[in-house]
């Protein structure tokens, strides 16, 4: 088999032949954005598939808001991960320093495929997310931590996010704990009705089992449909001797209460 | 052995006009020298015509042209002339001497007849004669004629059996001039003595002697020559006989491309230092895709007002021939770190690597280009700092807050996408970077805590009264070290909303919270 690079393919068959939409070869991987419906990266997160049909859409500003404890973090993390595990490169702007690269790689994080930058104030955030959307990351997720300061950010900043990311076909995931991306995201979803879940209790050690969520899609285009979705996350999503690593895990614990 | 000299007259003079194009057409002259004590090295053909020779004082020669555009000798912008006639002569043989200013020669034994014309390499021609094998040189010769104006530099070119006559050849007008094997003593005979460039004393008592032309010397019984003027006139004599004993020695190939410049007047501000920088930075490009390679880290010297020296290394993510980038990498690091004092020279050394390609996959997920990646890098360095845009790496151990970081270098795609993994609906926690001391109100039957509050001015603010606890674990980690860690966590709910995982440090007895559920 011949491999052919674009180039090639455009002396052999026309300038304009290749890539753009209309031309006479796309990439396969490009079909779908040509079809009728948005192109979408899945999450592998069933709720928030629904919810967004079919994942973050290529070329859009989602915004994820909630307050602490409401999930949005470990969503971050599997979008992450499944942009990754599709062996597509992804970058993590993190705001306050916040992944724990261990959990990040038993979420499913190839983490050689993921760029970490850890900006200390908003503006160099949403700077180093609009430079990562630039350079062809096809998933940027970029998390604002837990308290960041945005009220004296400018909608022209998040207009020109949403922009970056549409030019570049990109998805950019901006989490926040309240929502700060104005009319510029193209969905917005919430993260409310946060309940913990707890194993044990009476004479038996308790133990966090993980939190529930409800998910709420607010915005979606230019319309507001108001859906909701459950979403659990587990802390038993280990298996084996991962589980051992991760001191938050009820597996990790057991281990711990049995070698006391 | 036959051996070719690639000669570029003026040197000084075409090595300025390589850095200043525009100056092409100019009456221009290149001085050595301060003030008016400055000499005329080398003068542009227009300079020439109004009567400037090299030699003169620069007020004399504005005495002849008031209009005269002087410009002092750039040593710097030489060398990298130099090297880039070096390396033309490199794309025609694999031995290639130094031979100094201006000069380069090439072992070219065998080679001619492979070469195509146009230069390209070819099967070896059916023996033709030695006419034909002098034609065969004299097209090599215009190649490399073409090869080293194509870089930017005028060049002659000879060839002969010896360096001597090469050189002496490749000074002559008509080049190439080829000198056919054997035939060098003939060659040189009628030319004036001048053309050998004796020494000046020996010079003088051949005029006495009434010996005009090397034909003339060449007559002279060698013992009474070397009797009469000595070891050196020995030499001088064996020369003039189209004798060369001097062996041709191939230099080594440079670790690192250089291009750089001395300025007509201190820089003080950035942007018209990258004006002169990108032609510099142009050029070095050029160069290195010659020779199928890329910049894989970029140094910069400085020279600084008065006599100063600022020296700084550019490492590039990955290996780029791309000219914005490396401007743009420049400009980031001038801007991070300006020099401090006005710039009067700069030097670009640029250390080579093999480019790495970028193959796009049909049916693959989309590569990054290894050139935006590299700049993007480097920027988000410039705006973060160097220690903030990595690739996370796990780390053994048990303390919650471990983690490392390595160069980011995505691996190569797959050529064909592979589903996304599913989703294992994983409860992640928010690490907290460095924990955030808490004040505990515990229960008094044992160590449970009831209610927590952060340091006043703590970020994040952590507060409440605890709803639910799940605790203690211990961990105890690092023993032998100077840093142990000896903590029990517990696992808190907050009534007013809010998961924490929090610890006490058995050492000190103090409470910190060092991850958020989320």
């Amino acid at each position: 088999m011949v491999a052919l690079s674009a180039p090639v393919l455009e002396r052999l068959l026309g300038a304009g032949a290749v890539g753009r939409p209309g031309a006479r070869l796309c990439r396969a991987s490009d079909l779908a954005s040509h079809s009728g419906e948005r192109a979408a990266m899945p999450t592998a997160v069933a709720a928030l598939d629904r919810l967004l049909p079919g994942g973050l859409p290529k070329g859009g500003l989602i915004e994820l808001s909630g307050r602490r404890s409401s999930g949005r973090f470990s969503l971050g993390l599997a979008a992450l991960a499944a942009a990754t595990s599709a062996g597509q490169p992804a970058a993590l702007v993190d705001l306050g320093d916040h992944l724990d690269p261990q959990a990040a790689e038993q979420a499913g994080v190839d983490l050689r495929r993921l760029l970490w930058a850890r900006p200390q104030r908003v503006k160099q955030a949403l700077a180093a997310a609009e430079m990562l959307i630039a350079a062809g990351f096809p998933l940027v997720v970029a998390d604002l931590g837990l308290s960041p300061r945005t009220r004296f950010l400018p909608d022209a900043v998040w207009v020109r996010l949403a922009r970056a990311a549409q030019a570049q076909g990109a998805a950019l995931l901006l989490s926040t704990p309240w929502r700060a991306g104005g009319i510029a995201a193209d969905a917005v979803v919430s993260a409310a009705q946060t309940r913990p879940v707890w194993r044990g209790g009476g004479r038996t050690p308790r133990l966090l089992d993980g939190l529930q969520s409800r998910l709420t899609l607010e915005k979606w285009g230019r319309v507001t449909p108001h859906r909701s979705q459950p979403v659990s996350l587990s802390l038993d999503g280990l298996e084996g001797d991962d589980a051992g690593a991760l001191l938050g895990t009820p597996a990790g614990r057991d281990r711990m209460l049995r070698s006391a | 052995m036959r051996v070719a000299c690639v000669l570029v007259p003026l040197f000084p003079l075409a090595a300025r006009l390589r850095s200043e194009p525009d100056l092409k057409g100019e009456a221009l002259v290149v001085v050595e020298g301060n003030g008016n004590a400055a000499r005329v090295l080398a003068a542009s053909r227009k300079a020439r015509l109004s009567g400037i020779e090299a030699g003169m004082t620069l007020p004399q020669a504005r005495a002849l042209l008031p209009k005269l555009i002087a410009r002092a000798r750039d040593r710097e912008g030489e060398r990298a002339a130099q090297e880039t006639l070096l390396e033309a002569a490199d794309g025609f043989s694999p031995r290639v001497e130094d031979g100094g200013e201006g000069l380069a020669y090439l072992d070219i034994e065998g080679i001619p007849g492979l070469v195509a014309p146009g230069g390209s390499l070819t099967l070896p021609l059916s023996p033709g004669g030695k006419e034909s094998d002098r034609q065969s040189e004299r097209r090599l010769g215009g190649d490399l004629i073409g090869a080293v104006e194509k870089s930017g530099l005028p060049a002659r070119a000879g060839i002969a059996s010896s360096k001597l006559a090469a050189r002496v050849a490749a000074n002559l007008a008509d080049s190439p001039r080829v000198v056919p094997p054997g035939e060098e003593a003939a060659f040189l005979a009628p030319l004036p003595l001048a053309r050998l460039a004796p020494e000046i004393e020996i010079a003088a008592t051949l005029e006495r002697w009434g010996i005009r032309s090397v034909g003339d010397f060449a007559k002279l019984p060698p013992g009474e020559v070397e009797s009469r003027l000595g070891e050196l006139g020995r030499q001088f004599h064996a020369v003039a006989r189209g004798l060369d004993p001097r062996p041709l020695q191939p230099r080594l190939p440079a670790l690192s491309l250089s291009e750089g410049m001395e300025l007509e007047w201190p820089l003080v501000t950035l942007e018209p230092f990258l004006f002169v920088g990108n032609a510099a930075l142009e050029r070095l490009s050029r160069r290195l895709e010659a020779q199928g390679l890329a910049c894989r880290r970029l140094e910069l010297v400085l020279k600084l007002d008065p006599d100063g020296c600022d020296a700084r290394a550019i490492a590039l993510p990955a290996p780029t021939l791309e000219v914005k980038t490396l401007l743009t990498l420049v400009r980031l690091e001038l801007e991070a770190r300006p020099p401090g004092a006005p710039v009067t020279g700069f030097v670009f050394a640029a250390h080579p690597d093999k480019p790495r390609r970028a193959q796009l996959s049909l049916f693959g997920p989309p590569a990054l280009s290894p050139d935006r990646l590299a700049t993007t890098i480097a920027r988000l360095a410039s705006l973060l700092g160097a220690d903030r845009v990595s690739s996370p790496r796990a780390v053994d151990g048990h303390r919650p807050e471990r983690f490392a970081s390595a160069a980011y270098e995505p691996p190569v795609p797959p050529t064909v996408a592979p589903l996304p993994r599913a989703g294992r609906g994983l409860l992640a926690v928010r690490v907290l970077r460095p924990p955030v001391e808490l004040g505990v109100t515990v229960a008094p039957s044992g160590t449970r805590p009831l209610s927590i509050r952060s340091s006043e001015g703590a970020s994040p603010e952590i507060a409440g009264s605890v709803r639910i606890a799940a605790g203690p674990w211990s961990m105890e980690e690092g023993w032998w070290s100077d840093a142990p860690a000896a903590r029990d966590y517990w696992d808190v709910e907050l009534s007013e909303g809010g998961l924490y995982r929090i610890y006490r440090d058995r050492s000190r007895n103090l409470w910190f919270a060092d991850g958020v559920y989320d």
